[in-house]
């Protein structure tokens, strides 16, 4: 069908397939090499998957071969459960997720050139769909079936376990695109903080467990099978609201759609830098911009300690970080009942590690760029330490509560209190170090050497980028771990804590050094009598060119 | 301000040399600016203006030459410095979970100002950002943005004023004001750098011109 434009004489109807056919054609038919020559030149990147994947399964072996030592009631109904709480995390993750990108994204480009045509948006867009409901059915079976499977669950609980997430996580995400169509977001968000406190019931559940506090007896009728409940209700969910999704794609807006597409993209740069602080940056600020506005209040002292103060401020501001933090006081408690009280500093630390990162946002935006920093009348180690100064707290509390966990006083190995303490201690501190050093860690240097890899080039600090915070965690608690005296750990974190505070400092020291060597430069060019003066600034610039 | 506080040299740059590889963006520059005097450095993009000011304040290190304020060499850690010398470079970040109005107190109490708030309102008022006072920073428009940097140097103590390209992103009506406000600052005593493309700005604040690079044929 066709009509008649009075400037543009026979215009005709957009076919929306041919329009997708033809930009699948500008960029597929523009690829200079296939998957296999891509992979070919990306062998580090292969050798990385097949190292992972390879650590993977020999966890998962020794998993299964740890569970006969996990024989007494309560350890083997904590482990039972540990599937439950993976599932409610899976699922809460799902739904943070849709909330923040889309499900539905369309690229700024497709926003620009093709939303603006009169085309049939749900054409374009129901592929876009379909896309979202497999990755999140197939990530959420691979994460649940992982869990499962750490676990030292049986071939057939995996494959529940698998099925539960990945069918939850299906439905989850059809639901909320359905509601994407209608420009709706609380019941997504009301859905997020339920499933969301399920999980942390379930770990609570399973610290219970452990001390004795909740009967095993319950736990049994929460059996393996109630699983397919959550399969079955999550595919019923998932092909209604699929169905609901599909007829409202037309209504989606098309700033609601590119923003999360431009989120990912964003998202995606700073990945492929591996500066995942940075993505974490854009994720801040995105909320941020959908927050808009704060109800101001008025700081409080002077100097350094106004500074100290606006943290605090910060707490009540932004409760969700103490939420989370709260939450994971709960880990070593947990980590203690499943029976692996060995590794409970480092899996603990980590854990402490991604709680205090909320907590350190001054620290951040003080790191980053010098322009604010600038602004503050204080040498950058004492803006480093007054920024530091919640977190050190936060982890403190944190430390004295999960201290009784490291004692076993609620199950697990029991140790006495000195021990039990110094190793809270250490855990403590070793995660707010791994929070300070993930935050405040200098992203990779794209202005220095630069060395030749299969896939391009790559800066030498972006390899140890992955390991930022990590690095503290294992220098900082794996002595206890191996058994050695307690003192060690806490040297190595006086060590790291000094290290850390002067990072900034070290470049003022730099500059120093600088400083001194061309003053002294100077001083020898003038008991030479050379004139040490600068050149003429009319020299031409020769444009280099190839013949 | 007296004749004599008026004639205190606030910065002295001697033979500055900054390269970029094998590009020398500035040799041998040299400039000095005395309290309540204001220097327009101008030119060809490219010509060096954003490179010496941010020689200025630190944010690069020259290869050769020194700088010193207020009789101190330069050192950009130095809190001295940093007490002294107010920037607004593009170099600028904001707290994303701080409200405009927030960011403002923060910066007027870090300097030792007890009750801030008559202060920030009156900047706020000024950079016209009184209704966008609870706004957090990744909402305001680049216009609002440059306001609140521009509102970041006037809130707190400051005896050297580094600008680049002050007016950019401000309407007419934000260049008039600022150059009121330049203009009444240098009657207090406060030394300016700034590099403009702006006449008007100039001309309003009575900036000595330095002609940075080759002038235009």
């Amino acid at each position: 069908m066709s009509v008649i434009d009075e400037k543009f004489g026979e215009v005709g109807q957009a076919d929306e397939r041919q329009l997708k056919l033809l930009m699948r054609d500008w960029r597929r038919g523009r690829a200079d090499r296939n998957l296999l020559e891509a992979f070919q030149d990306a062998y580090v990147m292969v050798f990385a998957v097949v190292l992972i994947g390879a650590m993977l399964i020999s966890a998962i072996v020794q998993a299964q071969q740890s569970v006969s030592g996990c024989d007494t009631d309560q350890c083997l109904a904590a482990r039972g459960l540990l599937p439950w709480a993976a599932v409610a995390s899976i699922l809460a993750f799902t739904l943070v997720a849709c909330r923040m990108f889309g499900p539905i994204v369309a690229s700024a480009a497709e926003g620009f050139w093709l939303m603006d045509g009169p085309i049939d948006r749900r054409k374009i867009l129901a592929g876009r769909l379909v896309g979202a409901l497999g990755a999140a059915f197939a990530a959420g079976a691979l994460f649940g079936a992982l869990v499962a499977a750490l676990t030292g669950s049986g071939v057939t609980s995996i494959l529940t376990w698998a099925a539960a997430a990945g069918l939850g996580a299906f439905g989850l995400t059809a639901f909320a695109a359905a509601e994407q169509g209608v420009e709706r977001r609380w019941i997504t968000a009301t859905l997020q903080w339920v499933v969301g406190g399920l999980a942390v019931a379930t770990l609570l559940a399973l610290v219970g467990i452990s001390g004795g506090w909740i009967s095993v007896e319950p736990l049994q009728e929460l059996s393996v099978d109630f699983a397919w409940i959550i399969s079955g209700a999550g595919l019923l969910l998932g092909l209604v609201s699929a169905l609901l999704a599909h007829l409202r794609l037309r209504n989606i807006r098309r700033q609601r759609l590119t923003a999360g597409s431009s989120l990912i993209a964003g998202m995606q740069g700073a990945a492929f830098a591996m500066d995942f602080a940075l993505v974490r940056d854009i994720l801040v600020e995105d909320k941020a911009k959908r927050r808009g506005h704060v109800r101001a209040t008025r700081g409080v002292g002077m100097g350094v300690t106004a500074l100290i103060m606006r943290d605090v401020q910060r707490l009540w501001r932004n409760p969700l970080p103490m939420v989370t933090w709260l939450g994971t006081m709960v880990v070593p408690y947990a980590i203690q009942a499943l029976g692996i009280a060995q590794l409970n500093p480092p899996i603990s630390a980590l854990v402490l590690m991604v709680a205090l990162i909320g907590f350190c946002n001054s620290l951040r935006v003080l790191s980053r760029t010098k322009g604010l920093q600038r602004c503050f009348p204080f040498d950058p180690g004492k803006i480093k330490t007054a920024t530091m100064v919640v977190p050190a707290a936060l982890a403190l509390i944190w430390g004295i509560a999960t201290a009784p966990a490291f004692i076993g006083v609620l199950g697990g190995v029991r140790v006495d209190v000195v021990t039990g303490l110094t190793a809270a201690l250490i855990t403590a501190l070793a995660g707010f170090l791994a929070a300070i050093r993930w935050v405040s860690a200098k992203p990779a240097d794209y202005g220095g050497p630069i060395v030749s890899i299969g896939v391009g080039a790559l800066p030498p600090g972006m390899m140890f980028s992955v390991l930022r915070g990590i690095d503290m965690v294992a220098l900082v608690t794996l002595p206890i771990v191996f058994g050695w005296p307690a003192w060690i750990s806490l040297a190595i974190a006086a060590i790291a804590f000094a290290f850390l505070r002067s990072g900034m400092d070290r470049e003022a020291l730099m500059e120093q050094q600088a400083e001194q060597q061309k003053i002294l430069a100077a001083e020898k060019a003038k008991r030479k009598g050379g004139s040490g003066g600068a050149k003429s600034g009319a020299d031409k610039i020769k444009v280099q060119r190839r013949r | 301000m007296g004749t004599v506080a008026r004639r205190e040299q606030v910065l002295k740059v001697e033979k500055l040399k900054k390269a970029y590889g094998p590009v020398t963006i500035i040799d041998g520059f040299d400039l000095t600016v005395h309290a309540g005097e204001a220097v327009a450095l101008t030119g060809r993009n490219g010509a060096g203006k954003s490179t010496v000011l941010r020689c200025i304040v630190g944010a690069d290190r020259p290869d050769d030459g020194t700088i010193t304020v207020c009789g101190i060499r330069m050192t950009e850690t130095s809190p001295e410095i940093r007490r002294t010398v107010a920037t607004v470079i593009d170099d600028l970040d904001f707290f994303p979970d701080l409200s405009v109005v927030e960011h403002l107190d923060l910066l007027a109490r870090a300097h030792g100002i007890h009750e801030p708030d008559d202060l920030v309102d009156e900047v706020l008022e000024e950079v016209q950002l009184v209704p966008q006072a609870s706004q957090l920073p990744s909402t305001l428009s680049s216009g609002q943005r440059r306001r609140l940097a521009l509102a970041t140097a006037f809130v707190r103590p400051r005896r050297l004023l580094v600008l680049d390209e002050p007016e950019q992103r401000l309407d007419v009506e934000g260049v008039a004001w600022l150059g009121k406000r330049l203009k009444s600052d240098l009657a207090d005593g406060l030394a300016i750098v700034l590099a403009s493309h702006e006449p008007s700005l100039l001309a309003a604040i009575g900036a000595r011109e330095v002609q940075l690079g080759v002038p235009r044929a």
